[in-house]
């Protein structure tokens, strides 16, 4: 990735999506997390125009796009096709990731349903950070498949050494818990590239250059 | 294959379907089984037979007919597609508290489906998996999907009795709670008659259905002593006390049967297969040799 490299794909404001996305996104509305918690969901979004693309766009050295849009038919009829849509904080999740992958130095293998997936994906109960595009699921590092205490909680205990704020599900087979992956999130992030349309804010660019 | 416009065969008379029964007799003392129960259902003369057809018997792997038929019955509603992908996870929640359990790989016979763990599958190819080599994770994955009241409603809604499901397999929690899915000769008789007649749901998604029942691998059952031109579209099913197989009979020269065949036994017995086979051999025999189903 040169200076002359510009991310490819575009930002859209997703409340002007026509209304199958914007009911499948619910961009920028409030949902509640496991504990009751109020979390708004992220309004913009970058459009992936095919599964092509998905496959070209490099989010880092090592994780493309296609890795964090593998959903089944679980997900949302809108958002099965294309152009489909993923929040922005998608690059940061990568960026992480990267820093993760380098760590273990070897393949990271995110589990399908396990990156992005919409609110109204049936898997999204309550609020997860899956709905912001800012965690993962991962079932398998190199040849090791994560289905066990061992090989759960040693890599969870790495992934927060390396990534301070992350959070990781702890290992076990009651709610909450997980014993077939490792769970690792940011959190609620919400980003806004630069690029993106403000209108969010009552007022445009145009406007408040004057 | 030439299906004869006007048929050359009629019902066995009454004497053949006694000597039917007692070549049962015979075959269920020689073979020690506990318990043998038969339907069959010939589309060609419409000659219906039962032997302990309203037993009920543990259903193991047959279970995973009615099963593929809550699959289609969930495309046919327009709620799937054969092409929908769906996330293969060894991850399901046992019938009685919920806690979790795995299907494992050595107890399957299906290795493919377990590579694809992590990744994504077709509901087509899961099915096929199910069938034609009795996966229990494709199975458990489907049903997991579909849910247990999609298929108990869609056997209703195709007027079956003698199927009841209660669980996905390997739910070895369940099974020691004597919790378990039962099928009788009949009922898999029934089901299987809709679909050879292509009559479950739509011409086409039975069509479907046949395929896949089509690619079985496992063949010591029914097809075993027939005639190799004969093909046959069947599901077995094995646990240590059961072994079952039910299929649609193709013969050369006429309409198909369906027949279903059920064994029960100790589980130190032996000569499962072979039983099942010589009941099918005594079936196709009379149904297509001159004297029995040949006018």
């Amino acid at each position: 990735m040169g200076e002359s490299f510009r991310f490819p794909l575009s930002v859209v404001d997703g409340v002007r999506l026509e209304k199958p996305l914007r009911d499948a996104l619910l961009p920028g509305r409030i949902i509640y997390d496991e504990n009751g918690h109020a979390r708004r969901l992220p309004r913009y979004f970058y459009e992936i125009p095919s599964w092509e693309q998905a496959m070209k766009v490099q989010l880092s050295p090592n994780f493309a796009l296609w890795e964090f849009i593998q959903t089944d038919v679980r997900e949302a009829a809108p958002l099965r096709g294309f152009p489909r849509y993923i929040p922005c904080a998608i690059t940061l999740l990568a960026a992480s990731l990267e820093r993760f992958r380098e760590a273990v130095g070897t393949f990271v293998h995110i589990a399908a349903n396990g990156g992005y997936r919409s609110p109204r994906h049936a898997l999204s109960i309550n609020a997860t950070p899956h709905c912001w595009g800012t965690a993962v699921n991962i079932y398998r590092i190199g040849d090791v498949y994560l289905d066990d205490r061992e090989s759960i909680e040693r890599y969870a205990a790495l992934a927060r050494q390396l990534l301070p704020g992350a959070w990781t599900r702890p290992f076990g087979n009651t709610r909450g818990q997980t014993d077939d992956h490792l769970h690792l999130d940011l959190g609620f992030v919400l980003s806004m590239p630069r690029g993106a349309p403000e209108a969010h804010l009552g007022f445009s660019a145009e406007r408040r250059a004057v | 294959m030439t299906v004869p416009t006007t048929s050359q065969y009629t019902p066995p008379h009454a004497e053949a379907l006694d000597a039917l029964r007692t070549r049962f007799d015979e075959i269920e003392q020689k073979s020690g089984a506990r318990a043998i129960g038969v339907a069959v259902y010939d589309t060609e003369t419409r000659l219906t037979f039962h032997r302990n057809g309203d037993r009920w018997f543990h259903a193991a792997s047959t279970i995973k007919v009615a099963i593929l038929v809550g699959v289609y019955a969930s495309i046919h509603h327009g709620w799937l597609l054969p092409q929908s992908r769906l996330h293969v996870r060894n991850r399901f929640f046992g019938a009685v508290d919920g806690s979790p359990f795995r299907v494992l790989a050595d107890r399957d016979a299906n290795s493919e489906v377990h590579s694809a763990i992590g990744k994504m599958m077709r509901v087509s190819e899961l099915a096929r998996h199910m069938i034609a080599t009795s996966s229990n994770l494709a199975t458990n994955l489907l049903l997991d999907l579909v849910g247990l009241d999609t298929v108990q409603r869609s056997l209703d809604e195709l007027s079956i009795d003698g199927i009841d499901i209660r669980r996905g397999v390997e739910d070895e929690h369940a099974f020691e709670q004597g919790i378990n899915n039962r099928v009788t000769a009949d009922g898999l008789a029934q089901l299987l008659r809709l679909i050879a007649e292509e009559r479950a749901f739509s011409p086409s998604l039975s069509r479907d259905m046949l395929d896949i029942l089509h690619a079985q691998e496992f063949k010591q059952g029914i097809p075993a002593r027939l005639p190799r031109a004969v093909r046959v579209a069947h599901k077995t099913g094995d646990i240590s006390t059961v072994a079952h197989d039910a299929g649609v009979v193709y013969p050369e020269g006429r309409k198909p049967y369906v027949i279903a065949v059920l064994t029960e036994w100790s589980p130190s017995d032996s000569g499962r297969s072979a039983t099942i086979a010589d009941v099918s051999h005594a079936v196709y025999d009379l149904l297509t040799s001159v004297g029995g189903g040949r006018g």
